[in-house]
């Protein structure tokens, strides 16, 4: 769970954060078409290393560290796998050479997941939503998707208080076998399904109450306008991007092995 | 500018409800039988009752949650702010009736204070400047304008129960009627909700109906009380006078505490002359009395 613990969003201000969440979204997509164009492990050294001043600059390096740490194990799984494969498919090439790609690939996933941790990291939810409604998705969607993040916290003390509840009843949840322990989950997850249905009603009553689907010219408190840091991110990214293909197309990348041996 | 909108007329009844019966989807008994009453703009109506009574299904009916969204069976006519009820739609209504339900939680919906007292006017499709001149506002008139970032999970139950205060008056109605509002909140907490709920009624004349058990925090503040038992209005009338009458002692009813001391000195020979609603009240007659 740590891996999403590090995806979870904190408000705190750094020119990062107030960035346009669409700008920083083009910034994930590019970054993942760029990983996804290289197979060699220093364009991906490189990837990865430019990222690091925009985790620092938005002040969320523990978090970052935090979600690259539950990253490992999906890392340590693709790095073997790859070991494996050109065990079982020998290509002729030399052992050093095999383990330069496997690590070329993990770099790959670790720069996605680097990027996508940028993006969760420094945009609030509302901001997404917002981004969400300015991108024509039909409001009901967006007000689904910010309701729902800002339920999530209830939720999880609701199913505390039952969880609690129930083990003062004398459920036991940590007892029996793999399917028992599934079984014993039961007596949670009924009452914490009854009452969410409860909360919806009450919840489409209030929005009834607050003119819910008076106009479909809704209007938005907040508006998204891009500043000066959005173009000077925009313009880096496409300067990433162009660069990617040009390097790819014309400049042929050596393997460090080759280098060192 | 808004002294203006709020511009008290005590002659004109706000809420004109005429006969009114209802039954819900699927239910046997009707939950409010043969309603009718008047409230003029610029009262504070209590509205009590044993559980069960119909208070709150009265309350949906302010604001067209019935029949509209509630859907069952409606006999008689109740009209708000000069419409009928069952002929304009919830949002239409909303303009003019501003209702705060009792669990605050399950009333705010944005991941911001100030996001979710816009969320009625972003509905209604205002311009942004003016949402933003009216929810600074109605921030600072029910005093959390400091918590406006803020998301709500992160707000104690009174602070929460403010947002959706302000979230109502926001949209500026000539009604803000509240189903119990107070019973999630500790008595200091369910106090200070009062007071603010009287200055709204004071000092922007905007009509109050609210629902409430707690007559010994509350009854100060109105200037009529409605009590209902099974569906049916049984007393309707000033607090002084209705809190002192026989029929409300029969009902269970929670008497404050104040009224149960004015009777019992009365009982024993000792008038105090009008019936005090508060505890100030009642020390300064017993200081008179004392010769104090």
């Amino acid at each position: 769970m740590s891996m999403f613990e590090g995806l979870k969003f904190r408000k705190i201000s750094s020119p990062i954060h107030s960035l346009d969440p669409r700008v920083k979204f083009f910034y994930v997509i590019a970054m993942f078409a760029a990983a996804v164009m290289y197979m060699e492990i220093i364009p991906l050294i490189a990837l990865f290393l430019i990222q690091i001043p925009l985790i620092i600059a938005a002040k969320v390096t523990r978090q970052w560290i935090k979600s690259m740490r539950g990253a490992t194990y999906l890392a340590a799984i693709i790095f073997f796998t790859n070991l494996l494969f050109s065990y079982f498919y020998p290509t002729g090439e030399s052992f050093s050479y095999i383990v330069e790609h496997a690590t070329a690939m993990t770099l790959r996933f670790v720069v996605l997941v680097e990027s996508f941790s940028v993006f969760f990291l420094t945009t609030s939810p509302d901001h997404l939503g917002l981004a969400l409604e300015n991108s024509h998705v039909p409001y009901e969607f967006c007000f689904a998707f910010t309701t729902a993040v800002r339920f999530v916290p209830v939720l999880a003390e609701e199913a505390q208080t039952i969880m609690d509840a129930q083990k003062a009843r004398g459920l036991e949840l940590e007892k029996g076998n793999f399917l028992k322990r599934v079984k014993n989950y039961i007596p949670i997850l009924i009452p914490l399904i009854v009452n969410a249905i409860r909360r919806s009603l009450e919840l489409a009553e209030a929005m009834e109450s607050r003119a819910w689907g008076a106009t479909k010219n809704r209007t938005n408190l907040y508006e998204l306008k891009l500043h000066r840091g959005d173009y000077v991110l925009t313009a880096l990214t496409v300067l990433l991007i162009v660069l990617a293909v040009y390097v790819r197309l014309y400049i042929p990348i050596p393997a460090v092995s080759e280098i060192l041996g | 500018m808004e002294k203006q909108i709020f511009k008290t007329d005590r002659k004109m009844p706000i809420i004109e409800a005429d006969n009114l019966t209802y039954t819900y989807p699927g239910a046997e008994k009707p939950s409010i039988r043969e309603v009718s009453l008047k409230i003029e703009k610029g009262e504070f109506v209590l509205l009590t009752g044993p559980s069960g009574c119909g208070k709150t299904t009265l309350c949906r009916c302010f604001n067209g949650l019935i029949p509209h969204f509630y859907e069952g069976k409606l006999r008689g006519e109740i009209r708000v702010a000069g419409m009928n009820v069952a002929e304009h739609a919830i949002y239409e209504l909303a303009k003019h009736v501003g209702l705060v339900f009792q669990n605050p939680e399950n009333q705010l919906f944005a991941l911001s204070v100030e996001k979710d007292v816009a969320f009625g006017l972003e509905n209604l499709g205002v311009p942004r400047e003016e949402i933003r001149k009216r929810v600074d506002w109605a921030l600072k008139v029910t005093d959390i304008y400091e918590l406006r970032e803020r998301p709500p999970y992160e707000l104690s139950g009174g602070q929460q129960q403010r947002v959706a205060i302000a979230a109502v008056l926001a949209m500026q109605p000539e009604v803000i009627v509240l189903d119990e509002p107070t019973s999630f909140l500790d008595p200091l907490g369910a106090k200070k909700i009062f007071e603010d709920i009287y200055r709204l009624n004071r000092k922007l004349g905007i009509t109050i109906v609210l629902v409430e058990h707690r007559l010994d925090l509350t009854a100060k503040y109105a200037n009529r009380i409605i009590i209902m038992d099974e569906g049916k209005i049984v007393l309707d009338g000033e607090p002084r006078k209705i809190l002192v009458s026989e029929e409300v002692h029969l009902m269970g009813i929670g008497i404050p505490k104040v009224i149960r001391l004015y009777q019992f000195l009365k009982q024993r020979g000792k008038d105090l002359g009008e019936p005090p609603l508060s505890s100030e009240e009642i020390a300064k007659k017993l200081r008179e009395r004392l010769g104090r």
